[in-house]
């Protein structure tokens, strides 16, 4: 198994979209937080409390979002390429047991998902601890509360990457694929949750979201931290063993 | 026992037969052509062999093992299937890195099977840039990456130049002399002609003809070519059962079944000129397209 795992990370590391990806992502959660940096502790519409403020260093250092999202478009593509430029059939001549190919990118987008959780929670703890420094304040967040939104931020991109796996081999379609992540995660959960405060908790996204911190409309979830990382793995696999039973046994034709 | 065995293959797709309840066995250390026109079923039957697609009834096996029961797939069974089955951004190297590593493979043999082929100058070249022809070359060297003792190839000849072809036969013929396994499929059987030992040729789904090559033209009949001003009065004489006229040209009628010399004494007895007369020998081509077009109009009744 672990030689499968291997040849999924070469085939990462031989290809420029797994890096352009990750550039993206850290390009936009750099100006995202430097943007909420800046505008800490001003008289907004959205308002963001000043950075001197727990809270309000608590909402920059969680601006690891649209890393989130983009591990779970990582995710699909690591599955969809396969069969958007039809490279499904080398890959099952090599690994004819396709439930094992399955587990190899599971893995594989883990590891992947979890470089753009730890990328984007480096830059925007570093951009906030920078704003902190420049502006005398001192550090309203203990260490141990930083590393835990930090590690939230790498847990939810690796488990929702995984995630993304499980949705591209569902659709093969690789725009289809992603159009649903993007669809589920901004406007089905958006919708749902704001109209449901008490449901919110449990959407798989939001859920992903929550352990890095974010903040629910009803305030704290009411799952632990564990609990909810227990959740959103349960999700993630649910999701796998489905297209493993259903899509994977398609004929690569 | 056979190097690859097919039984009873039946592959639907929706209310479409795509192949019907094949059987054949290729025999180890030969090069059989798979034969057919397009749409006869042949990637389809290639796709099961190799458990890529799902087969409704039948078996097909690698000395008695399924693709998916191989230990080592790729060391037991090399396959070119697609021009297009690489990553447009990766490159040649790369990709069969990628594949040495899947089937436990030393990453010495990607160099290796890089100069068989004749790409590595252009190795480290993103796949995206190749042509057709290096895209053919590449697949051909990803089959040949675990030294397999099969090499399923489906139309390895697209977009070779006719050196290319010419070095395919060559690397094919060296690799039988060595003992390996060849099936090749086609739908130019002039293509595969000289390189064969065996056919199998599908037309429809089914298995129209297994035999060596001898045996399939040695089936054949002859063809005579016949000039004469009273085309039309000396072919229906000559027309029975068993003899074939149809017209070639204003002055010309093509007769299959019977010799030059029961055309002139026919056309002598009626008193015929006859100005020309060419006789031809029946090549595979023809025994080919003859058994695909007898299918066709069966199927069509």
């Amino acid at each position: 198994m672990t030689r499968f795992i291997r040849v999924e990370l070469l085939k990462l590391w031989t290809t420029r979209l797994p890096f352009g990806l990750l550039g993206a992502s850290s390009l936009l959660t750099a100006l995202i937080t430097v943007l909420k940096a800046t505008r800490a502790g001003e008289n907004r519409r959205v308002a963001i409390p000043p950075l001197y403020s727990a809270q309000g260093l608590k909402d920059v250092i969680t601006s690891t979002d649209f890393a989130m999202i983009m591990a779970l478009v990582f995710g699909v593509i690591i599955a969809t390429s396969e069969f958007r430029h039809m490279t499904a059939t080398s890959t099952y001549l090599g690994q004819p047991i396709r439930s094992r190919v399955l587990v190899a990118k599971a893995v594989a987008s883990a590891i992947g998902g979890a470089v753009f959780g730890a990328v984007a929670s480096a830059l925007t703890i570093g951009i906030a601890l920078a704003f902190v420094s420049g502006k005398g304040y001192s550090i309203a967040l203990g260490g141990g509360t930083i590393a835990h939104y930090g590690l939230g931020a790498v847990l939810a991109c690796a488990i929702l990457a995984v995630a993304g796996v499980a949705v591209g081999t569902l659709i093969r379609g690789q725009v289809g694929a992603i159009v649903t992540v993007f669809a589920w995660g901004f406007i089905i959960e958006s919708i749902i949750g704001g109209l449901y405060n008490s449901a919110q908790p449990y959407l798989p996204y939001t859920a992903a979201r929550t352990l890095a911190g974010f903040t629910l409309n009803g305030g704290t979830s009411p799952m632990s931290f564990l609990a909810t990382t227990a959740y959103v793995v349960a999700i993630a696999l649910a999701l796998l063993f489905i297209s493993a039973r259903t899509t994977l046994r398609r004929d690569i034709a | 026992m056979a190097a690859i065995e097919v039984r009873g293959l039946t592959k639907h797709f929706g209310p479409i037969l795509a192949v019907d309840h094949l059987s054949f066995d290729v025999e180890q250390g030969s090069i059989t052509g798979f034969l057919g026109p397009n749409g006869a079923g042949k990637t389809t039957t290639l796709r099961m062999l190799l458990g890529l697609v799902h087969a409704d009834e039948g078996t097909a096996t690698f000395g008695g093992e399924r693709y998916v029961d191989l230990a080592s797939p790729l060391h037991r069974v090399g396959a070119v299937l697609e021009a297009a089955n690489f990553y447009p951004g990766r490159t040649a190297r790369n990709h069969l890195r990628i594949q040495a590593l899947a089937g436990a493979i030393a990453p010495g043999r990607v160099d290796e099977v890089l100069g068989l082929v004749g790409l590595r100058s252009d190795a480290n070249r993103r796949v995206s840039g190749y042509s057709l022809g290096m895209r053919q070359r590449l697949g051909i060297a990803t089959a040949l990456l675990g030294e397999p003792e099969v090499l399923v190839l489906d139309e390895p000849a697209n977009g070779l130049d006719p050196e290319g072809v010419r070095w395919l036969r060559d690397l094919l013929r060296s690799l039988a002399n060595k003992g390996r396994t060849v099936l090749i499929s086609s739908h130019i059987l002039a293509e595969v002609a000289q390189t064969v030992d065996r056919v199998v040729i599908l037309d429809r789904g089914r298995l129209v003809a297994h035999s060596s090559l001898d045996e399939l033209t040695s089936t054949a009949h002859r063809v005579v070519r016949v000039r004469t001003s009273r085309a039309e009065e000396l072919g229906a004489a000559l027309a029975t059962d068993s003899v074939r006229v149809k017209p070639f040209g204003p002055e010309w009628i093509e007769v299959t079944g019977a010799t030059s010399e029961q055309i002139g004494m026919t056309a002598a007895q009626l008193g015929i000129p006859i100005f020309e007369s060419r006789s031809e020998d029946a090549n595979l081509e023809d025994v080919f397209l003859k058994l695909t077009e007898t299918q066709g109009k069966g199927a069509q009744r």
